[in-house]
């Protein structure tokens, strides 16, 4: 479990990570979310022990990353896919890390295996692709059999099929009783990878909750009419204050009532429905939406929807 | 679903030591190709201008062989030993920088003052070793050359030979340790390098201009004039250089500075 507590980091004057707290549960995969920039990353150096927060804490099982007594084999990483010399070989590269936790050599090959990069496991890494990188990658973070794995961007440039082995890698290990944390800007994959949720912007918490909640919580659902009566649906809906928009293939796109709301102007005004559904919102859409006014380097209104956002 | 009884965490007691990160580095400088390259090159150019430089004092005058050093002449073609010795101590750091290894490095042993003193460690064992064996070499090479020719050479057993192999193979191992806390100090394998051979190969010839005396102190001028050397210069207005084992000390000292300068900022830093 992973536990991080006020964390804050500035880079100069601006917090790219602020007063961040959430929990990173065991068995679970918990998916980190943010636009480009907003402190995923930091956060996971903070967590890992290579940046030094400038307040509060990340814990690792209750401890602080540095004292951990056998890092590699409490802790995997993944958080940069080319971090490694481009001159050795895989094996060796694997091979170093597993002498600094006494992790005995059998485990090398063992995670070759694993990740299937058993036949270039004497081929120098710098000539890897990037799908290779990242399975060397997750092989040195499996190298110690840690409880707790941290991985960021591990699907970034990887092709569908490389996507989704990862995907079910990820899946595997939660499902061994694992710590699972991965970061993420595509909310699509997190749908599919994640139980869980950790949405950040601009270093801040947006929200800590289940995929299904998080898209539930977030903004108002639209709801599709098809209808022949067009012009008295379009006065009665903008006078109850909902808005209305051109759909797909003739159909209207009503935001702000709800379907029965709908059924029950349509009854009153006698206006004939073909059909009448809640769209459920995308999760795109969910996202973007929290995240509007989080997102870096693009002028945001000074709403403050964000800051009573939809934190447990 | 598998057994969720945490079948992984399974650590042995105890915690990583000293002796474990220090294996961890010495394989990494074992398995990395720039190892062999500066070691062939390093012995290949040693060894060379070793050679040339004991046929160029070949067959001279008697008059030429007034204060002669065999044991200097057969020892300052290590001195581009110095400048490779100093470049690999420096890309031994700034390597892990440049490939992003530094960042697998610390997330497998964190404890920042162990890691350095175990990499510390392993570079001086390394460059120590082989920059000893690398001048012994060079001086008996030197000396088959000189007395081969005919000219006065020496033996270990001469005043001062062995003192003055063994203090050349340890400077230069110091030599490679300054560098490789200018690497910490930049994090960059140019800006370490430019450091190392401006304050090694070019401040000398600045200073040349400016201060004569103060010459004594620079790393290059105490290898070749005081560590080197077993025939004291005579006087006559030469500034009298420094003895081997000051000069030695104070490279010491300068290793000494550039690592502690590095560590500071190491243990400190964000990676
Ligand atoms: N070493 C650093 N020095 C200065 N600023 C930094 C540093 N590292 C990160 N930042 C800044 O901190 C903010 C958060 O960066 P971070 O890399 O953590 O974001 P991210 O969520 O991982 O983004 P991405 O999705 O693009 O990977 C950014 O504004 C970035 O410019
Ligand atoms: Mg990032």
């Amino acid at each position: 479990m992973i536990t991080a507590h006020s964390l804050t980091k500035r880079y100069g004057a601006t917090p790219a990570v602020d007063n961040l707290t959430f929990e990173v549960p065991a068995g679970l995969v918990t998916g980190f979310l943010g636009p480009n920039g907003s402190g995923k990353s930091t956060t996971m150096r903070m967590i890992m022990g290579l940046d030094v927060p400038d307040s509060g804490s990340a814990l690792i099982g209750g401890r602080v990353f540095r004292e951990l007594p056998w890092p590699l084999r409490e802790v995997g990483g993944l958080l940069d896919a080319k971090a490694f010399h481009p001159a050795r070989t895989a094996r060796n590269h694997l091979r170093w890390l597993a002498l600094t936790n006494d992790i005995p050599m059998r485990r090398v090959d063992e995670v070759l295996d694993e990740v299937g990069l058993s036949s270039v496991a004497n081929k120098r890494a710098g000539k890897f692709s990037l799908g290779m990188s990242q399975r060397l990658g997750i092989a040195a973070a499996l190298l110690g059999d840690p409880a707790v794995l941290l991985f960021d961007e591990p699907v970034n440039g990887l092709d569908p099929e490389g996507i989704r082995w990862v995907r079910n890698f990820l899946r595997r290990l939660a499902a061994e009783g694992r710590t699972v944390f991965v970061s993420s800007h595509l909310i699509s994959e997190m749908s599919l990878t994640a139980d869980r949720l950790v949405v950040i912007g601009r270093g801040r918490l947006i929200a800590e909750t289940s995929v299904a909640d998080f898209v539930a919580r977030s903004g108002r659902g639209a709801v599709k009419l098809v209808t022949p009566d067009r012009a008295g649906f379009a006065s009665a809906l903008a006078a109850a204050g909902a808005t209305l928009e051109d759909g797909e293939a003739g159909s209207l796109t009503v935001e702000g009532l709800t379907a029965p709301q709908i059924g029950d102007i349509a009854a009153r005004d006698g206006l004939r429905v073909y059909e009448l559904t809640p769209v459920a919102v995308s999760l795109e859409d969910a996202f973007m939406e929290l995240t509007q006014d989080e997102v870096e380097y693009r002028p945001s209104s000074m709403a403050g929807a964000v800051g009573a956002g939809v934190t447990e | 679903m598998t057994d969720t009884t945490q079948a992984f965490a399974s650590a042995p007691a105890g915690h990583y030591r000293f002796k474990h990160v220090a294996r961890s580095e010495a394989l990494k400088v074992l398995t990395l190709r720039s190892t062999a390259i500066t070691l062939v090159v390093t012995v290949a150019a040693a060894l060379l201008v070793t050679g040339l430089v004991a046929n160029a004092n070949l067959h001279h005058g008697a008059g030429y062989y007034f204060g002669f050093d065999p044991t200097q002449t057969s020892l300052v073609g290590l001195i581009p030993a110095a400048l490779t010795g100093g470049v690999f101590g420096a890309l031994l750091i700034t390597g892990e920088y440049a490939s992003g290894t530094i960042r697998g490095t610390l997330a497998a042993a964190p404890r920042r003052t162990m890691l350095l003193v175990a990499k510390v460690a392993v570079t001086a064992t390394a460059m120590a070793v082989f920059s000893e064996m690398l001048t012994f070499a060079a001086f008996f090479l030197g000396q088959a050359v000189l007395s081969g020719g005919g000219a006065p050479s020496a033996s270990l057993g001469s005043p001062g030979a062995l003192r003055a192999v063994l203090m050349t193979g340890a400077f230069i191992a110091l030599l490679a340790l300054m560098s490789f806390g200018f690497g910490l100090i930049f994090r960059s394998t140019a800006g370490a390098i430019a450091s190392f051979v401006g304050i090694v190969f070019v401040l000398p010839l600045v200073m040349r201009g400016i201060s004569e005396p103060d010459l004594r102190y620079v790393p290059t001028q105490i290898l070749t004039n005081s560590v080197m050397s077993t025939v004291s210069l005579g006087p006559g207005g030469v500034v009298k250089p420094l003895s081997p084992t000051v000069g030695l000390l104070l490279m010491v000292l300068y290793a000494a500075v550039s690592l502690v300068v590095g560590a500071t900022l190491f243990v400190k830093r964000d990676a």
